[in-house]
């Protein structure tokens, strides 16, 4: 049967996208010489890190490190299909709250000993960052970010309220009640806002809080819930108290609405991090440490989010290049770079304790060396489990039914403390 | 063209056709969100910022566009896309016609089992089969064909240019036909080829010009494969570019809109054109005439 | 036209000369009409065959598996992922929300689309732009789509509760309702999918002789009357698969709520797709065998329904033959 018609059409196809494929395709394929390096970055972050590439590059040229953009929310699907399908890169940069689970990954490179040679300076990254980066007494990143939450507040709605504007040591009643008073229903302004799409958006808000009322999310040993105490009760209640009674607050199902709304000079006061403040091009803000609860523990302590930059084990040459280029990376000339380039908090103290560096922080991004200075205020880090996902998810609901009016906060508390029980019990996975 | 004619109830005759007034706010409904994707990619990122959003700008800005267009090799994106896409669409119009014909006229031993396959592998969420996906491309790319494999172009073309999809939309096209200009064809004496290719698929210009736009669209947007298939920057297509306007923590919704009104523009002309081949033949009025 | 010319062409005369008795008329085209029917479907079901089903059995393999994301151990564990779906409690709120939103979804985009369509199927002014204001809408990106929805419904700052106040109808809460927000999702949906079954039906009316339109009206049948006797089965085999094809959609909805509500507020979005994404990949769980099973119960249900609307459709639609 003739199937000139057919032949022609398929072979054409062929010839055009093998023409196509081989003629697009200058041998990139990324498995030469050199490592290649997954991230996220974007606008200044990807200018001043590309700057940093390049200057590795030209000193190394026969350790050339590549990058290849993925977008941070969907790193985490292609980086498991790769590394199922045996094509992970060298090196990844992946969120803080995976690093639990990443660390069961085959592929991934114990960096223990790397960092504990001299003039790594393994104290010198803040607390927070190794206690992320640790997993069961293995270190299995090294810090790429630090950031912490703060409160970011809008100097001309203070003012048209005669409000006094945040001091160091304010607490969560001046909190609650400057909300309501920045509250007008009539011109839609709100005092402050919450995410609640229910993720762990929302539960490290909370957590925050929950720390400052001197509570703890789960006991000394992990087996237990512990938020379920006079503490995450007074924290509970509070956002209930804006949300519910007051409705001071606006509440975020998006995630990202708070932020333009913010910028319009709708809403009053944000509880948020130094990542934001480039978003607020149009209004006067000024950032303040999170308020306390007056007599608990906890202080003006907050939370912080490090994310790390992991190794993935592609023959030891590999190994030790990716290696040689992380500890260059996050070597402190490097660091203040680009905290400076960037305005992204710098992942080590003595970057943030040479002269002149909180001045020309602001000057890069005006109110971020609050966040620096705040950054003494991170004293723990979430749990570092594989199961602390799934306890996330419970907390979001939990604190997410109290925001919408849906339950009480005892009732939330137990309900969730007992499911929380269950999935430690049932040990992780 | 002209207003309908008066029925017989003596309405007042409109200087337009009154399906205008249907149409219009209609279509003012439909392209709302293209209207603040296009005014987004013109604001300043100061009014860009903005809850509610700002529909009328105080301050237009142009450089949203050059400015995208330099952020990332979009060129080499664009180039991408295209190839991606033209082939995909000419994979499926060719494969998609002989499966779609077979199974619209023939009975044949296990048809009806191959169709029932076929149509499950619309049945399962991608975010399921992409990681067995992922690992056949790679292999089918390290032992058959290196262009097909992931990280190349052919990686995105092949696994699409055929689907289920298609098969189904011509099947049921196909159906439609007067089966007489078929017969009549093969009584003559034609080959089955000659008669899909000669008569049935010039007068499928309807269908066959939907499916291109479909698919075509489709193709130009998909995202989640690529994403995992492609690591090589020169390789990206559109929507994985666009993805580099979106941070963990902020979007620069300029020029990320204004990206995408870049990426619709060769969409919207594939649209504008196809839908001229939605005008049936003067054939399909009827077995009568020439 | 087409047929007239091609005998003219090749001058031949059909089967002249040969002895066509009925056994062999049967057996004979019958022979060469299955080889011609498999040649014809082959290079489409290699493909489909090896990117589609080949996948897709994989994951039947592994939805038998406790397979970590992470981890490299895959232990054979049988039924234990879908014993475990039944004893979860979100996985029946899942389907109810699925199911909830399909019977939604579906109808309501094939009648706005038939509506639209039936507009657009005239030569009047500008219907070119109108057609491919239809189309925009499916070229506009999720994201985009989702923002805009998010922005049309929000509770303080919405068109939508601007509206009903103008009307004088109550303050909705809209995506922040455990009860509205799945019908926001619909309605964006709805809109989204407009543009595909506009252009679906567009293209069957093309096909609707106009012959046998104006012989109706010539009969004096109103305009109603000849739309649901003679449009309406005209269009039932373009209506079948929009059926289908919306169902299939329907139940795998996924991007809008990823983009838009996340499964929330407390979970009343949360459909079968996208519960099955978190177990797999959205830090619920990194659960992939768990996740595989949850596809292949959803995949359960869409073959019985689509086998439903396929028998439905066999006595309901009519082709013309």
């Amino acid at each position: 049967m003739r199937k000139h018609v057919l032949r022609v059409t398929f072979a054409s196809a062929l010839v055009a996208f093998g023409l196509a494929a081989c003629g697009s395709g200058t041998g990139g394929s990324g498995s030469g010489a050199g490592i290649q390096i997954w991230e996220g970055y974007t606008q200044v972050e990807a200018k001043a890190f590309a700057h940093l590439l390049a200057e590795w590059n030209a000193r190394h040229p026969d350790e050339k490190v590549t990058s290849s953009f993925v977008n941070n929310d969907y790193s985490l699907p292609k980086l498991l299909t790769a590394v199922k399908g045996g094509s992970q890169p060298d090196i990844a940069y992946v969120y803080g709250s995976w690093a639990p689970n990443v660390a069961q990954i085959q592929q991934v490179v114990n960096l223990t000993r790397v960092v504990q040679q001299p003039g790594v300076n393994w104290d010198d990254f803040w607390t927070g960052e190794r206690d992320v980066a640790t997993v069961k007494g293995k270190v299995i990143g090294i810090p790429a970010l630090v950031d912490n939450l703060a409160v970011v507040y809008n100097k001309t709605l203070f003012a048209s309220a005669h409000l006094p504007l945040p001091t160091a040591n304010w607490t969560w009643n001046d909190f609650v009640s400057d909300a309501q008073k920045l509250t007008n229903a009539a011109s839609k302004q709100y005092g402050t806002a919450y995410v609640t799409p229910g993720d762990e958006d929302t539960v490290w808000h909370w957590e925050a809080l929950l720390w400052e009322a001197g509570g703890q999310i789960l006991n000394a040993a992990n087996t237990k819930a512990a938020f379920d105490s006079p503490a995450g009760l007074q924290s509970l209640t509070t956002l209930q108290t804006m949300a519910v009674k007051d409705h001071s607050m606006y509440l975020d199902q998006s995630d990202s609405e708070y932020g333009n709304l913010f910028n319009s000079g709708k809403i009053g006061m944000l509880v948020t991090g130094p990542w934001d403040l480039a978003t607020f091009p149009n209004v006067k803000y000024g950032v303040q440490v999170m308020p306390s609860f007056p007599g608990a523990s906890g202080g003006h302590q907050t939370i912080s989010g490090p994310d790390n930059w992991v190794v993935f084990n592609n023959g030891s040459a590999r190994v030790a290049a990716a290696e040689k280029f992380l500890l260059w990376l996050t070597a402190a000339p490097q660091v203040k770079y680009f905290s400076l380039a960037t305005g992204d908090l710098p992942i080590r103290a003595s970057v943030e304790n040479a002269p002149g560096f909180l001045t020309q922080m602001d000057k890069a991004l005006p109110g971020v060396s609050a966040f620096v200075t705040n950054l003494s205020n991170v004293k723990q880090a979430r749990p570092q489990l594989a199961s602390y996902p799934k306890i996330s998810t419970v907390l979001g609901t939990m604190v997410d039914s109290v925001l919408l009016g849906k339950s009480q906060p005892r009732a939330a508390l137990d309900s969730a403390a007992q499911q929380v029980n269950q999935i430690l019990a049932s040990g992780s996975s | 063209m002209s207003a309908p004619a008066v029925p017989a109830g003596g309405r007042r005759r409109l200087p337009f056709s009154p399906w205008h007034l249907v149409l219009v706010p209609a279509t003012v409904l439909l392209i709302f969100p293209f209207v603040w994707l296009l005014v987004t990619s013109v604001e300043t990122p100061g009014e860009a910022l903005h809850f509610p959003p700002i529909l009328i700008p105080h301050h237009l800005d142009f450089g949203n566009y050059p400015q995208a267009l330099r952020a990332a090799p979009f060129g080499r994106f664009f180039v991408n896309s295209a190839i991606v896409a033209v082939l995909t669409v000419l994979g499926n119009l060719v494969f998609c016609s002989m499966a779609g014909y077979a199974f619209a006229r023939y009975r044949f031993l296990g048809g009806g089992l191959l169709f029932a396959v076929l149509m499950a592998t619309l049945m399962v969420p991608f975010q399921v089969t992409m990681i067995p996906q992922y690992i056949i491309t790679k292999w089918i790319g390290t032992n058959l064909a290196e262009p097909a494999g992931i990280n190349h172009l052919g990686a995105l073309i092949v696994p699409n240019a055929a689907t289920a999809f298609g098969i189904f939309f011509l099947r049921q096209f196909f159906r439609t036909l007067p089966i007489e200009y078929e017969e009549a064809a093969r009584v003559d004496g034609a080959s089955r080829l000659k008669v899909l290719f000669r008569i049935v698929l010039p007068l499928s210009g309807p269908a066959l010009s939907t499916l291109a736009a479909l698919t075509f669209l489709d193709s130009w947007n998909n995202f989640l494969w690529p994403l995992i298939a492609i690591t090589d920057n020169n390789k990206m297509t559109l929507p994985l570019g666009l993805a580099t306007f979106q941070g963990a923590h902020s979007t620069e919704w300029t020029l990320l809109m204004a990206g995408n009104v870049m990426s619709l523009i060769p969409m919207m002309i594939i649209f504008f054109v196809a839908q001229r081949y939605f005008i049936r033949s003067v054939a399909a009025t009827g077995l009568a005439g020439t | 036209m087409a047929v007239r010319s091609f005998a003219l062409r090749t001058g031949r005369r059909p089967a002249a000369g040969r002895k066509y008795d009925a056994a062999s008329r049967r057996a004979r085209p019958r022979a060469r009409e299955q080889a011609a029917a498999w040649a014809f479907v082959t290079p489409a079901t290699v493909i489909i065959m090896l990117f589609g089903v080949a996948p897709i059995a994989w994951s039947a393999v592994l939805s038998f598996q406790r397979n970590n994301l992470f981890s490299a151990s895959t232990p054979f564990i049988g039924l234990s992922n879908y014993r475990q779906m039944v004893h979860d409690p979100i996985i029946a709120q899942a389907i109810e929300h699925t199911i909830a939103y399909t019977a939604l979804f579906v109808p309501g985009t094939m009648i706005v689309g038939l509506l639209l369509a039936v507009a657009m199927n005239r030569k009047i002014r500008f219907i070119s732009v109108y057609r491919t204001a239809a189309y925009a809408t499916m070229a506009v990106s999720t994201i985009s789509e989702a923002l805009v929805f998010l922005w049309l419904f929000d509770p303080s700052y919405g068109i939508v509760n601007y509206a009903f106040k103008l009307v004088g109808i109550p303050q909705q809460q809209f995506l922040n309702s455990t009860s509205e927000a799945l019908f926001v999702v619909a309605i964006m949906t709805i809109w989204g999918w407009t543009g595909f079954a506009v252009v679906i039906y567009l293209a069957a009316l093309q096909g609707i002789p106009q012959v046998l339109t104006e012989a109706a009206a010539i009969d004096g049948a109103g305009r109603w009357a000849t739309f649901r006797r003679i449009t309406l089965p005209l269009l039932s085999p373009a209506s079948l698969f929009l059926v289908v094809w919306l169902t299939i959609n329907a139940l795998q909805l996924f991007d809008e709520v990823y983009l838009s509500t996340r499964g929330g507020p407390l979970g009343s979005t949360t459909v079968l797709v996208y519960y099955l994404y978190q177990q797999a990949f959205g830090g619920a769980n990194f659960n992939f065998g768990y996740a595989s099973a949850i596809a292949y119960f959803l995949f359960l249900i869409l073959v019985l329904v689509t086998a439903v609307e396929f028998r439905i459709g066999r006595r309901l639609v009519h082709y013309r033959s």
